[in-house]
């Protein structure tokens, strides 16, 4: 793990780990209390953490090889706050990945998010396809992919 | 032992505890649903809830979150599964299902109260 600090301005955490769920729960904690320093709101701090928490749930799911990479910037000046993860995944991740997301990104937030998750419950696949919906929704933040070749990244920015 | 006779779960990071109340049955969730696959212990007790309240005419269930700290997406899924069941039950058989959240616990502020949409009239939050 590496906490720094790019410029006296502009915080952020950088967290590199191979692909263990057991690290999530870790890095879920550490995160919040590194914001509960950097930023007065404790709700936004909350919001943020959960957000984290669910785009390394899929880093740690989906990604292909061993790296699972996540990092949130703090930025003082507009109260900003991004938070991604950079993975490398399979074409059939990918292809859910992009089809989640034009969905839900169709609807308003808690329209998307309610019908994930009826969709996710009658579904017989096991399949849940409920956190990305979930972040965009409890935190109001913009959610955001990129892909190259096949590496992944995705984000939300949280105003 | 309640009277669903449904056993306690009890793992390393979540106990959910179920007992009769004077209204029902009541569900505590304590600690932190945050496994790679939840449904492995939410839905066969979800399951056996849904069946043994129907079974005894139980017209209230209590599902108490006070003390949970975190639950992931996939329980979120979990939990409104179990809401859905009442979608597919006769009136006879319905049931009342009460969330009771801790508004200090931010996620459940903002996600327990969307829990009333999946199924109008079957959840409500308090
Ligand atoms: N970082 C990622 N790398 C590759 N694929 C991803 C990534 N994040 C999401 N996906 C794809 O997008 C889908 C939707 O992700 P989302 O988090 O919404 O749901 P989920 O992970 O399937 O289930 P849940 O989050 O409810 O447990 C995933 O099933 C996966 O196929
Ligand atoms: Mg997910």
């Amino acid at each position: 793990m590496a906490v720094d600090k790019k410029s006296s301005k502009e915080g952020y955490i950088e967290l590199r780990f191979g692909p263990r769920w057991k690290y999530i729960a870790c890095a879920r904690s550490f995160i919040q209390n590194f914001l509960a320093i950097s930023i007065a709101d404790q709700t936004r701090a909350d919001k943020i953490a959960m957000a984290a928490s669910e785009l390394l749930e899929n880093a740690v799911k989906y990604a292909s090889g061993d790296d699972t990479h996540i990092l949130v910037n703090v930025y003082p000046e507009t109260e900003k706050i991004r938070v991604q993860v950079i993975n490398k995944a399979s074409d059939e991740s990918i292809k859910a990945l992009k089809q989640v997301y034009g969905k839900i990104s169709d609807e308003n937030s808690l329209d998307a998010y309610v019908s994930q998750m009826k969709e996710a419950a009658l579904r017989s696949d096991g399949k849940s396809q409920l956190g990305l919906a979930r972040i965009r929704y409890e935190t109001g933040g913009d959610l955001q992919m990129e892909i190259k070749d096949n590496v992944v990244r995705v984000m939300i920015d949280i105003g | 032992m309640n009277r669903l006779k449904i056993e306690p779960v009890v793992e390393e990071r979540i106990k959910i505890y179920v007992d009769d109340s004077p209204q029902g049955v009541s569900i505590r969730f304590v600690g932190d649903i945050d496994m790679e696959d939840p449904s492995i212990i939410l839905d066969p007790l979800f399951d056996k809830i849904h069946e043994g309240v129907i079974k005894l005419g139980v017209k209230e269930v209590s599902a108490d979150f006070k003390e949970l700290n975190f639950l992931n997406s996939s329980g979120i899924k979990g939990v409104a599964k179990w809401i859905m069941k009442l979608s597919e039950v006769d009136d006879d058989n319905k049931y009342v299902i009460k969330i009771i959240h801790n508004k200090d616990i931010t996620w459940q502020v903002t996600s327990l109260p969307t829990l009333t949409f999946l199924v109008p009239g079957a959840v409500q939050v308090e």
